[in-house]
């Protein structure tokens, strides 16, 4: 009986495990393989190149550009959405009224697909029409028409305006769950002390969020890693290379130039940045977890 | 018992796929597989009006697969990279054909090409630039289209315009009274980069010539040369002098059709698709809109047309060779078939038999002035390898959007593609 329980329990978990083999290390071995070649997708008979996609690399001033605006992505889409998480958290903490209705309206964006932000922002940003040239020709400006998403000074920002419009009511939630867990006499006793708002949130509150910092930050580090579909709907990292992260140069170079072998090396040294990050992230994970147990 | 059940439910589990796999594949020698970018509402019914004539003509039953245009040049590359082409797909004629000629992805069709008489079908010119790669034909064109002057006949005639330009002054001079008038002469959108190719297709091949233009797309001549500069001068001249609409980047094609249908601006350069779109509109050919060929510039210069063919290629290990040549030559051959497809998709046919009198007032003088012209050449991104394409078509959308830095892009340009040639 307990052998046969043993052999459903491997069946079970192959089918599982088979499909995370077929689609997440096979083409990740794939990527690996073909980093080596000049495949083009459509050859078969692709020739061997060595380490030469990845010599390329350092002379592509497109990765470059496309490394510099991946660290303004990451950095942005790690800063932005954790403070207006935060800020939006304490202010709905507080028994303000209509609290609940404001927390769905701030979760909702979440609740949406990367495509339909993208398109509600595409709208926004519309020069002509949209909702926020619009302010601005109200405000005073009546030829205001400036273009968000095609100019290559704003577009990315545009874009991570729009992701961290979707991305902060996680962080909003999360927190909101973090400060029910800060006992309300320790904050009573700060003020009783004498301690202002200001200094109970910097000095009592935020170090006592801690642990829910460090699952806002994963999850927008993982969520910003994984940013590629805003920007492809939104800008395709344009206009003119503007706006290309190393996912988007990456896709750009293997679906659009057909170059699928430097588009694997490309993929390679993302695959490692990403590596380095989550290896860097875990550690200091260790450290929090052995702080507060 | 319990067990048996268990252990043959999980037997049932696992061979059912593999039977469905192996029924699917074995299903019989009558089914060819498709896929095309035809799936606009007009041109989905109308190929699938198509499907249904050939599967009543033949034993063959087709397994279709349309995707959109766009979504098409990746779908089919991740097709070819799972080894999973369909038997028949849609497809650029040019370079981009050539690109999978290369790449040993396609099947040749002299055989059928002979067999069914295309010499006699095809128009010599498109057959010509179109169907032949490496020696071999590996495209059965299937429409192609022509890319004009489009412009809103109402707003030319509020402005007293009564003559149409045939060269670059009378051009420039149209541009300006235009303006004069409060509108705006030229919409452009570009936000998806290809509308604006069209500008440096003409303008290089009114200056510098077809032969030029042919060796620039081959890599053979480079972007910082005088005759490139000379091209882009000129669109520079015309973007200085406020021609073009704001923003360009910021629309796409339909958006500055909209603004040429609505009188926001006076003409756009674009391709016969964009009659399907304005008569979708409501629009009257002829009465609401008209187009004017691309003016003259330079003299002695050879007359080039400019636009894309739309063809049909087969994989090179098509599971039904057969059945893929039969509905090859089905959709080619038949006049029927032709004349119902290009009135459905605003296209002209590559098929000399279908009567002309099918066309509307517009398609008709697109389809006489393609075949008066000297030369019919590809669309930059069909006439240039794809690697470099993209090279290409980001110089345009960079040049709208800062056009005093010409120099600086063409060099910059110059070197991209250079090194994209290589790859």
């Amino acid at each position: 009986m307990e052998s046969q329980n043993r052999l459903w329990r491997v069946l079970l978990l192959a089918l599982p495990i088979l499909v995370f083999s077929v689609l997440v290390i096979w083409p990740l071995l794939s990527s690996f393989y073909y980093s080596f070649t000049n495949w083009n997708g459509f050859n078969r008979d692709y020739e061997f190149l060595g380490l030469r996609n990845f010599a390329k690399i350092w002379t592509d001033r497109l990765f470059f550009n496309a490394i510099v605006n991946t660290t303004i992505w990451m950095a942005a889409a790690l800063v932005l959405p954790t403070l207006t998480g935060l800020f939006l958290a304490l202010l709905l903490d507080r028994q303000v009224r209509g609290a609940r209705i404001f927390k769905t309206v701030f979760y909702l964006p979440i609740c949406l697909s990367a495509i339909v932000v993208g398109q509600i922002w595409i709208w926004i940003y519309q020069p002509d029409w949209g909702l926020l040239n619009t302010f601005v020709k109200l405000a005073g400006n009546p030829d205001f028409n400036y273009a968000w998403l095609a100019r290559p000074d704003s577009a990315l920002f545009a874009v991570i305006v729009a992701w961290s419009w979707q991305q902060t009511g996680l962080s909003m939630v999360i927190y909101l769950a973090g400060l029910t867990s800060i006992p309300s006499e320790m904050l009573e006793v700060c003020e009783i002390e004498g301690a202002t708002a200001w200094q109970r949130i910097r000095r009592v509150v935020i170090p006592l969020l801690t642990p829910s910092t460090v699952v806002v930050v994963a999850l927008s580090m993982i969520n910003s890693l994984k940013g590629f579909d805003i920007l492809y709907i939104m800008t395709g990292g344009g206009p003119f290379n503007s706006s290309d992260t190393l996912a988007m140069h990456m896709y750009n170079e293997s679906f659009k130039k057909y170059l699928m072998g430097y588009g694997s090396a490309i993929s390679v040294v993302l695959f490692l940045i990403a590596l380095t990050i989550i290896g860097v992230y875990f550690r200091q994970l260790r450290k929090v977890d052995e702080i507060y147990g | 018992m319990t067990c048996i059940l268990r252990r043959g439910s999980l037997g049932t589990a696992i061979a059912a796929p593999l039977v469905t796999a192996a029924t699917l594949a074995f299903a019989d020698g009558h089914e060819v597989t498709i896929s095309h970018y035809f799936t606009g509402e007009l041109g989905l019914k109308a190929f699938q009006e198509q499907i249904d004539r050939f599967e009543a003509a033949t034993d063959y039953a087709l397994k279709d697969s349309p995707v959109g245009h766009e979504d098409f040049k990746t779908d089919i590359l991740v097709r070819a990279s799972g080894n999973s082409l369909p038997d028949v797909f849609s497809y650029w004629a040019g370079a981009r054909v050539q690109f999978i000629v290369d790449s040993n992805a396609l099947h040749p069709i002299d055989d059928m090409w002979d067999n069914a008489g295309l010499d006699s079908v095809v128009a010599k010119s498109v057959a010509d630039s179109a169907t032949m790669y490496n020696g071999s034909r590996y495209l059965v064109p299937f429409n192609y289209h022509y890319s004009g002057v489009f412009y809103n006949k109402a707003v030319f005639a509020d402005a007293g315009i009564d003559e149409l330009p045939t060269d670059w002054e009378g051009f420039v001079a149209l541009c300006e009274t235009l303006n004069a008038n409060g509108v705006t002469p030229i919409a452009l959108g570009s936000m998806n980069r290809w509308p604006a190719q069209f500008w440096f297709d003409y303008l290089l091949l009114r200056t510098a010539g077809p032969d030029y233009r042919a060796r620039l797309m081959a890599g053979d001549a480079s972007y910082d040369d005088p005759e490139v500069h000379a091209a882009m001068g000129m669109w520079k001249d015309l973007v200085d002098a406020g021609y073009f609409t704001e923003n360009a980047n910021a629309d796409s094609w339909t958006d500055a059709s909209d603004k040429v249908a609505r009188g926001d601006a006076a003409m756009t350069l674009m391709g016969t698709w964009i009659t399907g779109y304005w008569n979708g509109l409501g629009l009257v050919p002829g009465e609401d809109y008209d187009f004017f060929p691309f003016p003259s510039i330079s003299e002695g210069v050879a007359e080039a047309s400019v636009g894309p063919v739309d063809g049909l290629v087969m994989a090179a290990n098509a599971a039904n060779v057969d059945g893929a040549k039969a509905f090859l030559e089905f959709m080619v051959s038949n006049a029927d078939v032709q004349a119902a497809w290009s009135k459905a998709q605003g296209a002209l046919s590559a098929n000399v038999n279908v009567d002309p009198s099918n066309y509307n007032s517009v398609m008709l003088r697109a389809f006489e002035t393609v075949a008066a012209s000297e030369v019919f050449a590809f669309n930059y991104d069909l006439a240039t390898p794809p690697p470099v394409a993209e090279v290409g078509l980001s110089m345009f959308s960079r040049f709208m959007d800062d056009p005093s830095k010409l120099g600086e892009i063409l060099a910059q340009v110059a070197t991209d593609a250079k090194s994209a040639f290589e790859q």
